[in-house]
């Protein structure tokens, strides 16, 4: 493993859209924290391009996005805005509260894990590890190979 | 993709990186925070390009609104057209290695603005080497082009005495009323100052906290330079021009004083490479003459400082029987 | 006024006790104490030791007397019942007409609206991604809108709360609505129940608009002119809830709550405003717990201190003041995704605990609404669950049912310690504005928090169907009711219309008098957010330009 491999995880955990409870996504900041990783904290009322431009300059691998109320319908707009700045290796994840007729939507524009309100801080925890790895691993834009 | 080679590859992001493109800037520090052989490949690589942006680097204790100003002073600098880079460090657990980076958040200003980039930074317990790699992300924000690189850290210990002495200007943020204003002060914060601030300057006690930092300045010699002092309100942006002037009077203004920063900086970077080889090379000795000379430190024979100077000499490791006439002659 | 022991000439008490003692002892052989929320540790039993009824007259009280322990009036509940208020809003204005005019009609006299998510936010509906907008709140950013939303709403005789921060523009909307149909402005009650900015920056930056020092300014101007003009209208209502939700304990909440109380008065007597004049218009707005017994205490000893705060402290004279009145909400907090019926039993005992602690009117939660908008079946049980706690438990036939407890009245005593002790570390950090400045209540409230959690992860803290009892099942999210598309779509086009077609020059001046009033230190700059939207200036454009005067709200966000 490459020392770039050997990195923390980085993951933004943020709230795009309107709402703006945040206690559940400081919560999960403390977890990922706690489990070694770097986690980029953001208020609430992130910017679809706000958030390409902290994932472009931050070079974050997973992104969780806290939904508690209708936030979540603007996921897949978001999705499209990360393939179009070439930023599809980026895995995004959403916690909260999604109606589970509209989950459907969120998997199918690439989301890669809906998790609930009561998710147990493990499980949360493990995905999010085995998904930075394939974030990782999965890079193939034009610097995903500099390290020796 | 994968059909380049690794050699193009670089070459790539080396091109990118002096376009200035954001995503390129972002690789070049994700492979200098990792360190190791292709962050100094890299390193070494955009050298002949840097020396063109300013350093600027702000500390002090927490609370003192430090973040608050720095949002003010970037607005004031984007106010003349200049393109910013801020590195934020924050401290990461000793414990798990983790980090919430929460630094980003108050630059709420800035979120959308391609004019500037912000990159949050975990300190990873390496406090050693985490100024090297402070050095050399700057030294990639400067090949991509940006004017200023402001460098924020909190707090006013040792660690962050180090990492602000990456950037050419240090400026020490203090606030009234933060409990102990002189504990701030300690920790040779004072010795590196280029600026020091007084933010909230509203407040009733602020022209206390002028006057005791103005007395404990006119303690230093006479060579050390004049330090201004500057009130500041950030949240209201009172006193953010005054800052910016101060900064960049105090920038190089000539190519010749640009070259002698250049020079400077290298030197320093060359010194603390040495000093960490010389500090690797010392801890992992373990031979004979080696240990009969610490015995001599024990027994009060030799200095702590005769050792370090005989230790750090060229031929201390080539010829053990040199050594040993060396540590007999300092001895007499 | 707070004893540990009262020494009781009763032969054979301390016998009796002993025996009591050693037998409950033996039954109970390894025992671990009990504490509540606020941390106060509960004993197995209480009795005339814990409290005999010699400070009845000095600490309790009849009700509607100094220092109001039992209730602030004389008949509390038995002469006039809580305020039944249910919150609602949803999509187009007229949405929220069609279900405010069934709830009146049911025979609600009190209304609450809750704007759109995009209102809170400050902005108009033309700025927001169309998805997003009425899915949780009612979208009203005019006059017209408010004039649609309460067609047909008696507003003279309806008392309406408006969940409404800084700058209270829907208040004003409704005002120029009143004028608009020949209502006197002095017919027009309610409450401006989100005006607590303080809470808000520390608690729920959902609410969270201008800067704090912007937001101290425009209430002050806020209450300054409903004083003169809206005399019925509660400008202030100081607000609790957001902390316990955030993990306060009810202690903690009560000490916050009554400091922000405090620090609202001291603020406009500083501004000149006359003390009893300010008070009388205080309401309080309270989180209610499931945790019923030291809720119960809790109410009680906010009650008794701010008597005294308000008389002792702040010299105000007129007894009215002394009164605090408060609104509860049964906690959301408390509520579960697991098994979603077993809330309707946590509501209602949130319920029976906040009409045992003497409120003057209540919300009861959805069984649903930790993770939906009510709907109308589920809004109508939580109404429900009011009734029968009123009809067939008969909850409203004693005042103060619970008072002479020797338990409720120790707890009352305890939670008055804990509550005048956060008080007093609020004193010492200079106030509620400065401690909240400084991050220290964000601080406190961040520990209770963790340590809540951490007892709940332990198991030490049983929640039923999360910890415990618990079943195998697949947590549904039921279907959300989103507005109707189409209706969106054609509201915000009207919007877009009427912004065109509207005098710009009238617009222009308005908010050149609203930033001039917000540069300056004598003029009053809610009266002119209410001069500006009776021209057709915007909620968004309202916000936007106080913003820029007087400070965006950022929210301290400690990391």
């Amino acid at each position: 493993m490459t020392n770039v491999d050997a990195r923390p995880l980085r993951v933004l955990v943020t709230k795009i859209g309107l709402d703006g409870h945040d206690r559940g996504s400081r919560i999960v900041a403390a977890y990922l924290r706690d489990a070694g990783m770097e986690v980029i904290y953001t208020p609430p009322w992130q910017t679809i391009s706000g958030v390409v431009k902290l994932v472009t300059e931050e070079d974050v691998d997973i992104i969780g996005v806290s939904s508690l109320a209708t936030d979540h319908l603007i996921v897949p707009k978001m999705m499209d805005a990360l393939r179009e700045a070439g930023l599809e290796h980026v895995r995004v994840i959403v916690g909260g509260i999604v109606p589970d007729e509209e989950k459907g939507a969120l998997l199918a524009a690439g989301v890669s894990r809906i998790f609930g309100p009561g998710a147990a801080r493990d499980e949360i925890v493990d995905f999010v590890t085995s998904l930075g790895r394939q974030s990782r691993s999965g890079r193939i834009d034009e610097f995903s190979e500099v390290i020796p | 993709m994968t059909g380049m080679t690794k050699r193009a590859m670089h070459a790539l992001l080396l091109q990118r990186l002096r376009a200035g493109d954001p995503k390129a800037m972002a690789r070049a520090i994700t492979i200098m925070e990792a360190g190791g052989p292709a962050a100094a490949d890299l390193h070494r690589a955009l050298q002949p390009s840097t020396g063109r942006a300013l350093a600027v680097g702000f500390t002090g204790p927490p609370g003192a609104g430090k973040s608050t100003l720095i949002d003010a002073f970037v607005a004031e600098l984007r106010k003349r057209e200049r393109t910013v880079a801020v590195a934020a460090v924050d401290p990461s657990s000793p414990l798990s290695g983790g980090a919430v980076l929460g630094d980003r958040i108050r630059m709420g200003r800035h979120t959308e603005d391609p004019g500037v980039f912000i990159r949050s930074i975990g300190s990873r317990g390496h406090l050693g080497g985490l100024n090297a790699s402070i050095q050399h992300i700057v030294d990639v924000l400067d090949v991509a082009g940006r004017d200023v690189i402001v460098i924020e850290t909190v707090g006013a210990g040792q660690s962050e005495v180090e990492i602000v002495e990456v950037a050419d200007i240090r400026v020490v943020v203090n606030a009234p009323g933060l409990g102990d204003d002189v504990q701030a002060i300690k920790a040779g914060i004072l010795e590196i100052a280029s600026i020091l601030v007084v933010n909230k300057a509203d407040l009733p006690l602020a022209a206390r906290t002028v006057r005791q930092l103005r007395s404990m300045l006119s303690l230093r010699r006479e060579s050390e330079g004049n330090v201004p002092v500057i009130e500041t309100v950030a949240s209201s942006g009172r006193g953010v021009a005054e800052l910016l002037e101060a900064v960049l009077n105090l920038a190089p203004q000539t190519p010749e004083e640009r070259l002698a920063r250049r020079r400077a900086r290298v030197r320093r970077l060359v010194a603390e490479a040495a000093a960490a080889e010389v500090r690797r090379r010392i801890m992992e000795r373990n031979d004979e003459p080696f240990q009969v000379a610490l015995s001599r430190v024990e027994a009060g024979q030799l200095s702590v400082e005769g050792a370090a100077r005989v230790f750090a000499a060229p031929d201390s490791d080539h010829d053990p029987a040199q050594f040993q006439q060396t540590i007999i002659r300092k001895r007499q | 006024m707070t004893e540990i022991a009262i020494q009781l000439p009763l032969p054979g008490f301390e016998q009796a006790q002993g025996e009591w003692r050693s037998q409950y002892s033996r039954q109970m052989r390894d025992e671990t104490p009990i504490r509540n929320r606020s941390g106060i540790e509960i004993q197995p039993l209480y009795s005339p030791r814990d409290w005999s009824g010699e400070r009845y007259l000095d600490d309790l009280g009849f009700p509607g007397q100094f220092p109001f322990t039992r209730g602030i009036y004389p008949s509390m509940h038995r002469g006039r019942t809580w305020t039944q208020r249910q919150l609602i809003g949803l999509g187009t204005p007229e949405d929220y007409n069609k279900r405010v005019r069934r709830i009146i009609e049911a025979g609600a006299t009190a209304i609450s609206l809750l704007p759109c998510c995009s209102g809170f936010r400050g902005i108009d509906c033309d700025e927001v991604d169309p998805v997003l907008l009425g899915t949780c709140g009612t979208v009203i950013n005019t006059t017209d809108h408010m004039d649609r939303a309460l067609d047909g709403v008696p507003i003279g005789e309806i008392s309406t709360a408006m969940n409404d921060p800084s700058p209270f523009t829907l208040l004003a909307f409704t005002l120029g609505v009143a004028r608009r149909r020949g209502i006197d402005w002095r017919s027009v009650t309610g409450t401006s129940n989100q005006s607590d900015y303080i809470s808000h920056f520390i608690a729920n930056h959902q609410f969270y608009r201008l800067s704090l020092p912007g937001s101290r300014r425009v209430l002050l101007d806020h209450i300054d002119f409903c004083r003169r003009h809206v005399p019925n209208w509660n400008p202030v209502s100081v607000v609790g809830q957001h902390m316990q939700q955030a993990g306060a304990t009810p202690a903690e909440t009560m000490g916050f709550t009554l400091s922000t109380a405090i620090q609202y008065a001291e603020d406009c007597i500083a501004r000149g405003m006359d003390v009893d004049d300010v008070l009388r218009r205080f309401t309080f707005f309270f989180d209610i717990s499931i945790s019923l017994f030291e809720e119960v205490a809790k109410f009680r000893a906010g009650r008794r201190i701010w008597a005294r705060i308000a008389r002792d402290r702040l010299g105000a004279k007129d007894p009215a003041c002394w009164r605090f009145k408060f609104h509860g909400q049964t906690s959301g907090v408390d509520l579960t995704q697991q098994q979603p019926l077993n809330n309707i039993a946590r509501v209602s005992i949130q319920a029976m605990a906040g009409i045992l602690s003497g409120l003057q009117s209540l919300h009861t939660d959805a069984y649903d609404e930790a993770i939906a908008c009510p709907s109308e079946e589920t809004a109508r049980i939580a109404v429900a669950t009011q009734n029968i706690l009123r009809e067939e438990a008969r909850l409203c036939d004693v005042i103060d049912p619970l008072g002479g407890s020797y338990y409720i009245e120790r707890l009352t005593d305890q939670m008055e310690a804990e509550i005048e002790g956060v008080i007093a570390k609020i004193d010492a950090a200079g106030g509620m504005y400065k401690a909240a400045e400084a991050g220290l209540v964000q601080t406190m409230i961040g520990e209770s928090a963790l340590a809540f959690q951490e007892q709940v992860d332990s198991g030490e803290r049983k929640i039923v169907g999360v910890n415990c009892y618990r079943i195998e099942e697949d947590p549904t999210v039921p279907p959300a009711d989103r507005p109707d598309a189409e209706a969106m779509h054609r509201h915000v086009e009207g919007f877009k219309a009427f912004k065109r077609e509207r005098s710009q020059n009238q617009v222009a001046r308005a908010l050149d008098a609203l930033a001039r009033a917000a540069n300056s230190t004598d003029e009053n700059t809610f009266e002119k957010v209410v001069e500006a939207v009776e021209v057709g200036v915007t909620h968004g454009e309202v916000v936007g330009c106080l913003r820029r005067e007087l400070g965006f709200g950022h929210p301290l966000i400690l990391a």
